[in-house]
């Protein structure tokens, strides 16, 4: 078995749905072929540095996979006739794996994805907060003090939180 | 030639150029980290030379080809397009 990694690059303007369609179908064809997957990181929407197809705008996956080089084969032939891949590409990270060790950084992968995916829960629910306190406030505003001062400071403490929810997928 | 310079009527200092991966061993060469791939490609998008830039010859295979994937990925331009006016 040979560690791998591959990028593709889905046509951005076609809608999610299509985006993880594809996810599913490539993952399947690694196993299918005897590979086990590690993780997949999808490092979402992104501007191309140059026009391929007719747009400008890509969604990037990367899938890391250990497997034999005729799955290797199978997926690059299987991302020709796609065409909601626009571009491909298969890195070859090492000749030899140990699977045990292979399972404990999918474990620890998996460990990763869930605090993330929490924290961005967590994160969500907090900026929801912010903004519902800021509604709130703003509704009181009137009553309390003149209407200028407050409406100033709402959009402030909303924008705030709303942020660093975005950029997790970029990093990722 | 020695890069200490010799005494000329017009002295030019040629200071030492260093490979920056070999220097720091944290700096990885990798065709998704556009960022540092981007400081060793000019405005026009050409893969600066080893002449210039000071990488050793190893660190400079390594990184053309992380540009070379890179640019397939369309995560770096081939050559780039024109700003906005």
């Amino acid at each position: 078995m040979r560690r791998y990694e591959t990028v593709w690059v889905v046509n951005g303007d076609l809608p999610d749905e299509e985006v993880k369609a594809t996810i599913d179908k490539f993952t399947k064809i690694i196993t299918a072929q005897g590979g086990t997957m590690v993780g997949v990181e999808e490092w979402g929407r992104r501007k191309l540095a140059y026009k391929i197809e007719g747009t400008f705008r890509g969604y990037y996956v990367l899938a890391d996979f250990a497997g034999q080089p005729p799955a290797v084969k199978e997926l690059e032939r299987n991302f020709r006739i796609d065409d909601r891949v626009i571009r491909y590409l298969t890195i070859k990270k090492s000749d030899q794996v140990d699977l045990a060790a292979l399972e404990a950084e999918k474990a620890a992968k998996a460990q990763e994805a869930a605090a993330r995916q929490k924290a961005e829960a967590a994160r969500a629910a907090e900026a929801a907060a912010a903004a519902a306190a800021a509604e709130a406030a703003a509704a009181n505003a009137p009553a309390a003090a003149p209407p200028e001062a407050q409406s100033t400071t709402a959009p402030a403490t909303e924008e705030a939180p709303a942020e660093p929810a975005v950029e997790p997928g970029k990093e990722a | 030639m020695p890069a200490v310079p010799r005494r000329r009527r017009k002295q030019f200092y040629v200071r030492r150029k260093v490979c920056r991966f070999c220097v720091d061993s944290k700096l990885l060469i990798n065709y998704k980290d556009t960022t540092t791939l981007r400081q060793f490609i000019t405005e026009r998008g050409k893969i600066i030379p080893r002449r210039i830039s000071g990488n050793c010859a190893r660190h400079q295979r390594h990184l053309t080809r992380a540009i070379k994937q890179a640019r397939l990925l369309a995560l770096m331009p081939y050559v780039p397009s024109p700003p906005p006016s």
